[in-house]
């Protein structure tokens, strides 16, 4: 699971109000080398929960300067555009588990696929 | 309660069966409609994409210049797409694990037809459009029922799938419009070689084989398409007990057809009517249009029809040959949530003069549960799959009437399917 997916998933069971963003408790993580496009990148950033992204970067231990708030100009910054894209597209959490904030239910992720499916009862 | 019985016929008859038949799936034979593709390629670099639906991913690699994410139930065919690289995730499209708005675009390719409830297709649709920005579209394919050549005669089937490896090789797929999941593949196994089936079958339903055998007499080309009532009509008022009914139950069932929803004025004591009309259900087996379309089509199939019962309308009901057919269907579907066809094939065996030679369904026919080692005769018995194919304006008419977030854009038929692309529109409540 890359951190983009992360950034769009959330918790859906019943009854729960504030189920974003997800907690990761990753216990393997990989990164990969993805071709870097900052075009793409730029793109994908007005579409993030930027607070989301760092909040993840940081439990994954990849933060790595990554700034807590947006900084202006971003699209001509290529030294920043090149951080987001790691922590984006190139961080992956292969073992570990997702947690909803509100109700403490864990999703797991296993082989890179975290399982959202809900119990009969927590649909 | 009825949802009790649409997620369990969901659990018997799609996902169950997904996950016995994924490894069929990945060949390379099967492309990505072109006009989804062209969808995808249309979209804006940086777009953000989600394919709802996205079985083994087959169209998860189209166009770099976008961020693509699928989801599915089936784990089998979710390993697979991860396997390929995609981000994919385990969900159930009734209850998406996205946060709204967040899409740029959305896919469901060949996915709600497999929903057994009105309600549920309209709920699945809602989710999508929920994940979709104001302004993004969503493309649907569903199965038609009005193919090229013919149509089905209901719109709820489960349609038989053969696993029978060696049979994929007589299938000539030049001009074959693959489905994602879909197995243009499997139909024409059931169908190519019914003789073949029956020669390679050592299995413990006889009793389908010898059925098989005298519908489709020398056709290795016949289509079979197993109807049912939909949930809908079976469960019209919420109200009715859901666990197998027994035929006295059965009895007080409404026996209207379609999808009469509330009309109290139909629950009516009318055993036999509801008995027969059910019967009809069980026609003899269909010949269906082009396996371009979905499934193949041939101009001799129509004889081969005539061959095997009399005169070409489907809903003749007379002779063995029926009785066969519904014996077997319903000995298939044994644990089925269509609990009519359980009690009803009862009733039927009594009341028909010709005693059919085979057993009544007190042998359990493990439906859906896992079959132990995969055999064949196992996987042949459990694999169903149910699908709810779509009439002409149905899909657009789900939509404009049921789902106001979404306003339909194009509306189409491509080969086998009925198609809409819609955008997701702000709704104003004041």
């Amino acid at each position: 699971m890359k951190l983009l997916t992360h950034n769009m998933l959330t918790s859906h069971v019943k009854g729960v109000t504030k189920g974003y963003p997800l907690l990761i408790k990753a216990t393997e993580v990989k990164v990969n080398e993805v071709e870097f496009n900052p075009k793409f990148v730029c793109r994908m950033i007005p579409k993030l929960e930027w607070s989301t992204l760092v909040q993840a970067a940081d439990q994954l231990g990849h933060r790595e300067e990554l700034p807590g708030e947006l900084v202006p100009d971003y699209e001509k910054n290529e030294d920043f555009l090149k951080k987001v894209h790691r922590v984006l597209l190139e961080v992956e959490v292969i073992e570990g588990c997702l947690q909803c904030p509100e109700s403490g239910r864990e999703f797991p992720i296993s082989k890179g696929i975290p399982n959202m499916l809900l119990n009969e009862d927590e649909a | 309660m009825m949802e009790e019985a649409a997620s369990q016929l969901e659990r018997d008859h799609v996902h169950n069966v997904y996950d016995k038949i994924a490894p069929y799936f990945n060949d390379s034979r099967y492309k990505a409609w072109p006009k989804v593709r062209q969808f995808l390629l249309d979209l804006p670099p940086g777009s953000i994409v989600a394919d709802i639906g996205c079985g083994n991913g087959k169209y998860l690699h189209i166009n770099k210049e976008v961020f693509k994410l699928g989801c599915d139930v089936c784990r089998p065919l979710v390993d697979f797409a991860w396997s390929q690289g995609h981000e994919v995730q385990m969900c159930d499209g009734l209850c998406l694990p996205y946060r709204d708005g967040c899409f740029d675009a959305v896919l469901s390719i060949a996915v709600i037809h497999h929903f057994s409830t009105k309600e549920r297709r309209i709920r699945a649709i809602k989710e999508m459009a929920r994940t979709l920005r104001v302004g993004g579209r969503i493309m649907i394919y569903v199965w038609a029922m009005e193919q090229k050549r013919r149509k089905f005669e209901k719109q709820d089937i489960f349609v038989p799938w053969n696993p029978n490896p060696h049979l994929a090789s007589s299938f000539n797929r030049e001009d074959a419009k693959p489905r994602r999941r879909v197995t243009a593949q499997s139909v024409s196994e059931v169908i190519d070689n019914t003789e073949n089936h029956r020669k390679v079958r050592s299995t413990s339903s006889v009793a389908d084989e010898e059925d098989m055998t005298q519908m489709v007499p020398q056709q290795g080309t016949q289509r079979l398409w197993f109807f049912s009532r939909s949930l809908d009509s079976v469960f019209d008022f919420g109200s009715l007990a859901i666990s197998w009914p027994s035929s006295r139950d059965l009895r007080q069932l409404s026996s209207a057809t379609g999808e009469s929803e509330g009309n109290k004025a139909n629950q009516r004591v009318r055993g036999r009517g509801l008995i027969k009309q059910v019967s009809s259900f069980f026609s003899p087996p269909s010949v269906i249009g082009s396996e371009e379309d979905v499934f193949d089509s041939d101009v001799d199939l129509q004889k081969g029809q005539n061959d095997s019962g009399g005169p070409s309308n489907p809903t003749n009901n007379k002779g063995k040959e029926n009785q066969g057919v519904s014996v077997s269907l319903v000995q298939e579907c044994g644990s089925l949530a269509l609990p009519d066809l359980i009690s009803l094939q009862q009733e039927h065996l009594k009341q028909s003069e010709d005693q059919s030679p085979r057993e009544p369904i007190g042998t359990e026919q493990q439906e859906g549960r896992q079959s132990p080692e995969g055999s064949e005769e196992q996987m042949e018995a459990s694999c169903l799959r149910y699908y709810h194919v779509f009439r002409e304006g149905e899909l657009a008419e789900l939509i404009e009437h049921h789902v106001e977030e979404l306003h339909v854009i194009h509306s189409y038929f491509d080969h086998a399917n009925w198609c809409v692309v819609a955008e997701k529109v702000r709704v104003w409540k004041i």
